[in-house]
């Protein structure tokens, strides 16, 4: 399944033609995570918050080509990401396994992903150096195979991601 | 003589580890501190306070190999805010994994924010095996660390400490399972249906 997760609304036929999800985290409600690990010790693989979120992170752990699109501040996702991210931490378990020789979670059920994560704004050398360290830390937790970070000017977003898309439609 | 606001960013702020982290910085630290835990109410408040000191003290867990939401959310309306005080901003940070080395990123974070809002870069503590580390006899290489953080703070200095558990990576996975067992257990819930791999079942 091919998934695009983006913080704000996108004018991208190419996403319609293909056979790609789209959801616009602008449009859900989605509250923060609060830390209660309820979804790996109460209710393992089930988030206690029943909001929107619980339809986004099954559909994350399903993908198998991903693309995460986010304003980037500060070197981070900005916050409408970010928050999704940390309620995606159901489909992970409690338990920490040693992997590329560090420690980390256990995934559930979550299929080996190809991702490409799209940060765009007005991002200094530096900003974006940052970004790039937190997606290869972010590629072993979230069961990335093989990522590509690719930036754009806000203007130029729509365009980013069209040929991101079709340089999977030519894969 | 300085001031510290010591500002708790965990998302579970009056249950966190992080809490515990701050106590014993306030303990140990020669200055006068004031600590708050961050909530979606008190932004501006905290704003406010934080014109009225010479430190800030984030004191946060890893969220997701970054800066959790919630203090994202502060760092935004801080920025919006304008401080004019200027305080020097310091970070202790822990995280679950072993390797404290797993906070770089979230601290870089913090630097760059910094940089860009004016506000002078004091000193850093990184944790690793923040979740239970003060649960163990370790905690006292945690004491040491924090105290070493105030004395680098009150001094005005620039340093990175950095402390974790003293245990190989096997021994770590060993303990961290026996601790979540035991968390689940207390939910009555097996070790087999917390290694569920369904996900929303
Ligand atoms: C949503 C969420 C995301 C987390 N992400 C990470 C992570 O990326 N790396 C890590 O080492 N620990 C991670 N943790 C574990 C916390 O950093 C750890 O439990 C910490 O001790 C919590 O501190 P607190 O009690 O002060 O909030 C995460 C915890 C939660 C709830």
């Amino acid at each position: 399944m091919t998934l695009i997760v983006s913080d704000r609304h996108l004018e991208v036929p190419e996403i319609q033609r293909a056979a790609i999800e789209f959801i616009d985290l602008s449009k859900l409600k989605i509250a923060n995570c609060v830390g209660c690990f309820g979804c790996w010790t109460k209710t393992p693989g089930k988030c206690v918050i029943r909001d929107d979120a619980v339809q986004v992170y099954p559909r994350i752990a399903a993908s198998d080509r991903l693309m995460y699109v986010s304003r980037v501040r500060y070197g981070s996702y900005d916050t409408i990401m970010k928050t999704m991210l940390e309620r995606a931490i159901p489909v992970q378990q409690a338990f920490i396994r040693l992997h590329h020789g560090e420690t980390h979670h256990f995934q559930r059920d979550v299929a080996p992903k190809e991702a490409i994560i799209v940060g765009y704004g007005d991002l200094s050398a530096e900003e974006q150096d940052i970004f790039r360290q937190l997606i290869a830390r972010n590629a072993n937790n979230m069961n990335f195979t093989q990522y590509r970070v690719v930036f754009a000017q806000e203007q130029d977003l729509e365009q980013t991601v069209r040929n991101e898309v079709l340089t999977w439609e030519r894969s | 003589m300085g001031k510290i606001l010591i500002i708790n960013g965990s998302p579970r702020a009056p249950k966190s580890n992080s809490k515990q982290y701050a106590a014993l910085f306030s303990k140990a630290c020669s200055w006068e501190s004031h600590y708050r835990d961050l909530t979606r109410a008190n932004h501006l408040e905290l704003c406010q306070a934080a014109d009225e000191v010479s430190d800030v003290l984030f004191v946060f867990p890893l969220y997701a190999d970054g800066i959790p939401v919630t203090l994202l959310n502060f760092l935004k309306t801080w920025e919006e805010y304008g401080s004019r005080q200027k305080p020097t901003v310091s970070v202790l940070i822990n995280c679950g994994f072993l390797e404290a080395e797993q906070n770089n990123v979230a601290v870089k974070m913090m630097e760059l924010y910094c940089r860009e809002n004016g506000l002078p870069f004091g000193s850093v503590l990184k944790i690793g095996g923040g979740e239970a580390i003060l649960s163990t006899p370790f905690r006292i290489l945690v004491q040491a660390k924090i105290k070493k953080l105030a004395r680098a703070i009150v001094r005005q200095e620039n340093r990175t400490f950095q402390v974790t558990m003293p245990l190989s990576k096997k021994m770590f996975l060993n303990a961290s399972t026996s601790y979540w067992i035991r968390y689940g257990e207390r939910h009555g819930i097996t070790r087999e249906q917390m290694a569920s791999m369904q996900i929303e079942p």
